[in-house]
């Protein structure tokens, strides 16, 4: 009695689950997009296309400044914990074996899995415990701990790939270690790091639960602006921040994407 | 040498980041406001700017809570928030706010007798007024043509009226306003009067055509339903659109709120903070913020600097006659007793 083999794609009603998966993720994001374009205040009925709020933004001082800070935080998170993660991925790799060399591994990795809430509140609590007050400071340090993982983990795959012979041929042929790393192994490396930049830069971007909590006054982000502004309902205006903001998401993840595929 | 340069390189990042970041806080004059979002006007703080030299920088908040948490938290070093009514005792009891002692600002004379001294800061030692606003409800009077001065007109409607109303869908405002017709105290925690209050609630809700807190103005100004619970500011918008709308003060009392100026204790520009709140108590100043919030104020001789729409609107200025009712924040008794009233009307 040979049992036929079934594939779960046979089943029933594979198809019509499938289709209202992606419906369910995709179906209020594409909404929202919808009704940044509506012509009234209104989030639930359509009455027309227009650019209004998209003109709005442009002319609201606060949002700009809000995402001035975004980007400022971003860029230089993204800057600090690409270096960071770099030399983390180059030392685990390359470098010298030493002990607890997987612990290390697993350690730079836990940023990704320790709660959000849980991180946030330890953050604030250090920094209110050593008193520091640096403005927009304080968030981008916050921000550079949990963008090393981030960063880290496309330049650490890069890495895996990379042919080492080719850095020892380098070697061979009497380059120092400095040359090496300079004119071999970085550029080689090149599309892991700025892929990894990029994860690193749009987490930043995105983050609100951690940002939330250690944002002193004056350092307003995007996010935190739109969470400010839905006290009166969801407008059209945000609506149209969100689809900025996505916009910029899907175009920096796209890009990242691309960059690993490469080569 | 790769060990240096590793070491190096996110050492002068961090470096150039943070002096960066820290570059504009150390401008010489400033201020920083905490405040609802969509509630200041940005002509006013121009104006201040402009007068003082003064650099404000605003950020905005959605709830009293958040403001809570984060003056709770400890990083909330603003110079100005403005926490509604009900929260200020709380904020004071917890030492969160600083004294500013109001009466001795130079402009303290311009408050409204009304709003001096009140019951939850006495002697104006911590806050003084902002906006303050109503909770009532509107009538359309091309359905109803009787009296509009009573409570009693929304929980016991007359026939034209009855299944024709929308009420609140939040338990806090809804047993409030049914407390105040029925002549109970706020935050009541007498099981048997609260037991009034379910009675009145569950009479009227055959009547009730929609409980909801949202489109409320929309759903009045298109007619959906001739009577409806609403925050006075919205009535006014109804009213634009529909001009047969009316809002009613009823002799039983109105339920208000007041938000308010303060300084919390984390304050780095308190002198600043000062000027401000003087600068705020000016009657022309005042008024551009209501002009924008569509609030009233409680400054005295602010009217002559209304925008005419605003400057005759019964909704934003009531009669001197009406009567104020605040609530505090209930105790868990009233607020267990409160909740589960609501629970039984929707049984």
């Amino acid at each position: 009695m040979a049992r036929k083999t079934r594939k779960i794609t046979d089943l029933p009603g594979f198809r019509g689950f499938t289709w209202l998966f992606f419906a369910y993720l995709y179906a209020p994001l594409v909404l929202l997009v919808v009704f940044s374009f509506n012509a009234t205040r209104s989030g639930t009925v359509w009455s027309g296309f227009s650019l209004t709020w998209y003109a709005k933004i442009a002319a609201d001082s606060q949002i700009q400044r809000a995402a001035l800070n975004s980007l400022t935080v971003a860029i230089c998170a993204t800057a600090i914990a690409t270096v960071v993660a770099t030399a983390a991925a180059l030392a685990m790799k390359r470098g010298v074996p030493f002990f607890g060399r997987k612990v290390t591994g697993g350690l730079i990795m836990t940023p990704l899995v320790v709660p959000e809430i849980v991180t946030a509140v330890a953050t604030l609590l250090l920094f209110s415990a050593i008193g520091l007050s640096l403005g927009l400071g304080n968030i981008i340090l916050a921000h550079v701990a949990f963008c090393i993982p981030f960063a880290y983990l496309p330049i650490r795959a890069r890495l895996e790939r990379m042919d080492e012979s080719i850095e020892l041929a380098a070697r061979d042929l009497y380059a120092t270690p400095w040359q090496t790393l300079r004119t071999v192994t970085l550029p080689l490396l090149a599309p892991g790091i700025v892929s990894g930049a990029l994860l690193a830069l749009i987490t930043s971007i995105d983050d609100f639960i951690i940002t939330m909590m250690v944002a002193e006054p004056g350092a307003t982000t995007l996010p935190l602006y739109i969470y400010g502004m839905l006290r009166l309902g969801v407008s059209p205006e945000i609506n149209a921040i969100s689809t900025i903001l996505l916009g910029v998401s899907v175009g920096v993840v796209t890009l990242s994407h691309l960059l690993t595929r490469r080569r | 040498m790769k060990k240096t340069l590793t070491a190096a390189l996110p050492l002068s990042f961090l470096t150039l980041s943070l002096m960066a970041a820290a570059g504009p806080a150390a401008a010489a004059e400033e201020l920083f406001i905490y405040n609802w979002s969509d509630y200041t006007a940005p002509e006013v703080l121009a104006k201040f700017e402009k007068e003082t030299g003064i650099k404000v920088t605003l950020d905005v908040y959605d709830s009293n809570e958040t403001l809570l948490a984060k003056m709770k938290a400890g990083n909330a070093a603003y110079d100005i928030v403005v926490p509604s009514h009900n929260f200020v005792p709380i904020m004071i009891k917890d030492g969160l706010l600083q004294p500013i002692d109001a009466p001795k600002l130079s402009n303290y004379a311009n408050i409204d007798e009304k709003w001096r001294n009140p019951e939850w800061d006495p002697g104006n030692r911590y806050t003084v007024p902002w906006m303050w606003g109503t909770t009532s409800f509107a009538v359309d009077t091309a359905v109803y043509k009787g009296p509009t001065d009573s409570a009693s007109l929304l929980f016991t409607p007359p026939p034209e009226l009855r299944g024709n109303i929308g009420m609140f869908k939040t338990p806090e405002e809804v047993v409030a306003v049914a407390s105040i017709a029925l002549g109970l105290p706020q935050c009541d925690d007498n099981p048997k009067d609260l037991k009034k209050v379910e009675e009145l609630l569950a009479g009227q809700k055959p009547a009730v055509k929609i409980y909801s807190s949202e489109g409320i103005h929309e759903r009045l100004a298109a007619g959906e339903v001739a009577m409806h619970m609403i925050w006075n500011g919205a009535a006014k918008r109804a009213r634009d659109v529909r001009p047969t709308i009316t809002y009613v003060y009823p002799k039983e009392g109105v339920l208000a709120f007041m938000d308010n100026l303060t300084v919390p204790k984390t304050a780095k520009n308190v002198k600043n903070a000062l000027t401000f709140i003087d600068f705020m108590l000016k009657p022309e100043n005042i008024a551009i913020q209501s002009n924008f919030a569509r609030y009233s104020n409680g400054i005295k001789g602010s009217q002559a600097f209304l925008s005419p729409d605003l400057r005759d609107a019964p909704e934003i200025n009531p009669p001197a006659t009406v009567k104020t009712v605040f609530q505090p924040v209930c105790s868990d008794q009233a607020v267990k007793l409160r909740d589960r009233v609501w629970t039984r009307l929707f049984q």
